[in-house]
């Protein structure tokens, strides 16, 4: 209930805000959204002592290579050493992408058999790491993909960046279909700014009919049902993901000139529910 | 126009601010008006308002002109730099500042950008704002910047914007030639930005590094080293060089050491500890300098030599002959580095990560060969891990090559000065003296990380030089006419014939001739006894004298002999060892009962090495 007040109060503040806006030198159009009411569900808000691991009730870790470096050539591996995953005693959780030599360390960790959803509002507060080959992201995958695979499954990424474009992110789905090179994807630049600078808030929402993806409240890609081209895999319940990639096919390789080591910082992660 | 210009842009900025004032409905009390302009642009299509162009020194100055074809995105004109082929006659190089009579308000904009392309991938040497022909209090530059056959974009970070309000300085840059040769390169759409995509800025002072110095009262020091960092909208770190004026310098304890708005540290106090650090607009800057002081400094002990007995490398307390340098970074073994520094005006050489260095003084070469001795004064600051061994090497030019001495410092003497007078003697090897070219320290046992050196100098002790192991000077030319002359042995005489100056008669001298001044002399090396076999028998009832000219530094003893058939043979004794040339004319009677109406041989007994010439008989 204390969630949903401070929603509203949220919502009401933005409305302001996008007013103030309007009338001030912006001529961003205005949007008209969907009243909601938000019930909080689920949330980590990594106040962990400082070098803590994540709560172990809620996250899992990836490990190792993968297979193929994950299916992308990423060139890290993914451990659970606290240098590369942990709390930083502010209030954030760290995952730190390291560079020995050629060889890269960082972390992934995902809520697969502790927490799923379907439906619902998914955010995370955080700011990104930079630099050339760095790829960090905030998604989620079908809980059905040990049994149906990838992309059968679906998957939601809320938040991706290339970083040798740091003021680029990029909301994307991969489904039957639409996936890998051809997914359904839009990218949000911010104006003469970065993602690295500060926080930022990156979301989706999504019902039976769309999915909406979100910076910082502003709505910047709907993905209806009819809009996919292949088959709409998103009336299942998924899990989240955060990681840190170093290269891989997405982002292309770091160079001599990427700065290490890199961090993600994440405020938090919340998932709320649709309540009347 | 000019004026108008101005005027024009400042009444344009007055309509931009009401207009942005009504648009965001800001209080018009919280800005208060800019005193310069804060134009952004230097070069989009031209010279923006008021900015001049000025040719570096050395540089062609002909190598910046404006470009109407080759412009980026198709628009008006760009700069051009031609770059000169090495030697080229007009200059070495291309370089200029571009700069305004009436300074900006630069604080608003956090980056200097560009397009630039050239006709070939290069590394423009430096690039940057904030030369203003002046004292450039504000001056940022990049170096090597690399650029290529596309027009990219470039950025150069503003550090601290704030400090810009009164910028004269818009653009400079400086490129020679590339492997010898020359190329051209644009640049276009120059000014300043505001550029949100410009993060994480860094700092630092000393490359970053933590130093520490073991100082005194009085000693200045330079911080150095301060470049940043920025990351660029790509991305990839931008490494800047950056001035001064944009540090703020912090000192500890300012009871130790103190340092200046210029990054100058002055040791003031000690025993005691003081940390050096700094901030740029409140940023904590990488690396850091501390300040150990053992308090009062004492200086190495004043020479007393006589000014007229010295000659000296290095020292205030005498007028030093030209020295190439103190520290040649001899690659690419030599870690040795320099941190020489001065106390109240006494300069002080200091060695550090000591493992050799050397100090030339080849041009011109020193001859030492009136001194006796080397003096220098050294202080070991660190406490010694066990006695030192240092070496000295002693290099004369050409090929007799180097010597040697080594001295070893006992571990106590460490943190105190040491006076050091070695005689010329003492260096192994040491023929001549009269072309020395280096000087070269070396740490043997590797006991020694650093040292302080003073008072480097070559002196006469007084007591006389040695004397020359040769004659310096030909022997005097002869007077007396041939006709009244029979020459054994001489250049000014025709002597007589078949003479054997070396005939074997189991002596132990080495003879041989030598040239002195172009002049040939004989040389009686070890002598013991040598004869000479004239080439016939000589009627000298005649001739009333033989004459010599003798030259020996060593000999404590030579007679000479006149020999005729039987034999017969008287000796007449010569003073040695002699003082220069010695010339005798030996009445022939000092030769009785030799028969001077049949002479056939001439004998030297003695010892020492001997010189002769102009041996003849004379009336």
């Amino acid at each position: 209930m204390k969630a949903k007040n401070t929603k509203m109060h949220l919502s009401l503040v933005a409305a302001v805000l996008v007013l103030l806006q309007l009338s001030g030198c912006k001529t961003d159009d205005f949007q008209k959204l969907d009243e909601r009411n938000w019930e909080l569900v689920w949330s980590d808000e990594f106040n962990g002592q400082e070098g803590e691991l994540p709560d172990a009730t809620k996250w899992n870790f990836d490990l190792g290579i993968g297979d193929g470096g994950w299916g992308n050539a990423e060139l890290q591996s993914y451990t659970k050493d606290p240098q590369n995953v942990s709390m930083d005693g502010k209030g954030n959780l760290l995952i730190t992408a390291l560079r020995s030599d050629n060889s890269f360390t960082s972390a992934r960790i995902k809520t697969q058999g502790k927490f799923s959803q379907q439906y619902g509002r998914f955010e995370a507060r955080l700011i990104t790491p930079y630099g050339p080959g760095i790829w960090p992201a905030f998604w989620m995958l079908g809980n059905n993909i040990e049994t149906l695979g990838w992309p059968q499954c679906g998957e939601i990424d809320i938040m991706e960046l290339r970083g040798q474009e740091p003021d680029i992110i990029n909301g994307t789905l991969h489904g039957p279909g639409y996936s890998g090179g051809n997914p359904v994807t839009k990218q949000y630049g911010l104006p003469n700014d970065r993602f690295d600078n500060d926080y930022h808030i990156f979301a989706i929402e999504w019902d039976t009919d769309k999915i909406d993806f979100f910076v910082d409240d502003f709505l910047y890609h709907r993905v209806k049902r009819e809009d996919v081209s292949g088959e709409w895999v998103y009336d299942a319940s998924f899990f989240m993901l955060l990681n840190v990639a170093v290269g891989g096919n997405y982002v292309g390789f770091p160079t001599p000139e990427t700065p290490f080591p890199q961090q993600m910082i994440v405020d938090y992660v919340r998932v709320y529910r649709e309540t009347n | 126009m000019k004026t108008i210009n101005k005027k024009l842009t400042k009444y344009f900025a007055l309509i931009l601010l009401t207009l942005l004032v009504v648009g965001c409905e800001r209080n018009l009390d919280d800005l208060s008006p800019a005193s310069y302009p804060a134009n952004p642009d230097i070069f989009i299509d031209g010279f923006s308002a008021g900015l001049n162009y000025a040719s570096f020194g050395g540089a062609v100055p002909t190598a910046f002109d404006v470009d109407q074809e080759v412009t980026f995105d198709g628009t008006a004109a760009s700069m051009r730099f031609e770059v000169p082929d090495a030697g080229d006659p007009r200059g070495a190089y291309a370089g200029g500042a571009y700069y305004t009579d009436t300074p900006r308000d630069l604080s608003g904009y956090n980056a200097l950008t560009f397009w630039a392309k050239a006709s070939q991938a290069a590394n423009i040497d430096v690039i940057g704002f904030g030369n203003d022909m002046g004292e450039s209090r504000f001056q940022v530059t990049v170096e090597g910047l690399a650029v290529n056959t596309n027009w990219k974009k470039y950025i150069i970070p503003v550090p601290d914007p704030s400090r810009l309000t009164a910028e004269r300085g818009m653009f400079f840059y400086s490129e020679g030639p590339e492997n010898e040769k020359g190329y051209t390169f644009w640049i276009d759409e120059v000014k300043f930005e505001n550029l949100g995509t410009i993060a994480h800025p860094q700092f630092t002072i000393l490359n970053g590094e933590s130093q520490t110095d073991i100082s005194f009262i009085g000693v200045t020091k330079n911080i150095s080293d301060l470049r940043a960092y920025y990351n660029l909208p790509t991305g990839v770190n931008q490494e800047i060089m950056l001035a001064t004026s944009y540090y703020s310098f912090q000192s500890s304890d300012v009871n130790i050491a103190t340092v200046s708005d210029e990054g100058v540290v002055t040791v003031v106090g000690g025993p005691g500890e003081a940390e050096i650090t700094a901030t740029v607009s409140g940023v904590a800057a990488e690396g850091k300098l501390t300040i150990e002081s053992i308090g009062d400094f004492v200086l190495a002990p004043i020479p007393d030599k006589d000014p007229a007995d010295v000659i000296s490398l290095f020292s205030d307390a005498y007028d030093n002959v030209p020295v190439n340098y103190y520290n040649g970074y001899w690659e690419p073994y030599q870690t040795t580095l320099s941190a020489d520094f001065e106390v109240n005006g006494d300069h002080i050489l200091h060695y550090t990560d000591f493992n050799f260095v050397g100090i030339e003084f080849s041009s011109p070469t020193i001859d030492a060969s009136q001194m006796s001795h080397i003096h220098l004064d050294i202080y070991l600051p660190n406490a010694l891990p066990g006695d030192a061994q240092l070496q000295f090497e002693l290099v004369n030019e050409g090929t007799e090559g180097s010597a040697l001495y080594s001295r070893t410092i006992p571990m106590e003497q460490a943190q105190q000065w040491i006076s050091l007078d070695i005689a010329f003697a003492d260096f192994s090897g040491l023929n001549d003296r009269s072309k020395l070219m280096q000087l070269i320290f070396v740490n043997e046992n590797g006991n020694m990380s650093s040292f302080y050196a003073d008072n480097i100098f070559f002196y006469n002790d007084g007591t006389p030089p040695p004397p020359p192991s040769e004659p310096e000077t030909a022997a005097p030319v002869p007077t007396v006419n041939a006709s009244d002359v029979s020459a054994v042995f001489s250049d000014s005489y025709t002597v007589i014939a078949g003479t054997n100056l070396n005939p074997a008669w189991g002596q132990a001298t080495v003879v041989s001739e030598i040239q002195i001044e172009g002049n040939n002399t004989l040389k009686y090396a070890g002598l013991n006894y040598q004869g000479i076999e004239l080439g016939s028998s000589q009627n000298l009832s005649a001739m009333t004298h033989l004459h010599l000219d003798f030259w020996s530094a060593n000999s404590t003893s030579v007679m000479v002999f006149l020999i005729s058939p039987g034999p017969i043979e008287t000796p007449y004794t010569l003073t040695v060892p002699t003082t220069g040339w010695s010339s005798i004319d030996i009445p022939l009677s000092e030769f009785a009962p030799v028969d001077m109406g049949d002479v056939i041989q001439l004998k030297f007994e003695g010892n020492g090495d001997i010189y002769l010439d102009n041996i003849y008989f004379r009336k």
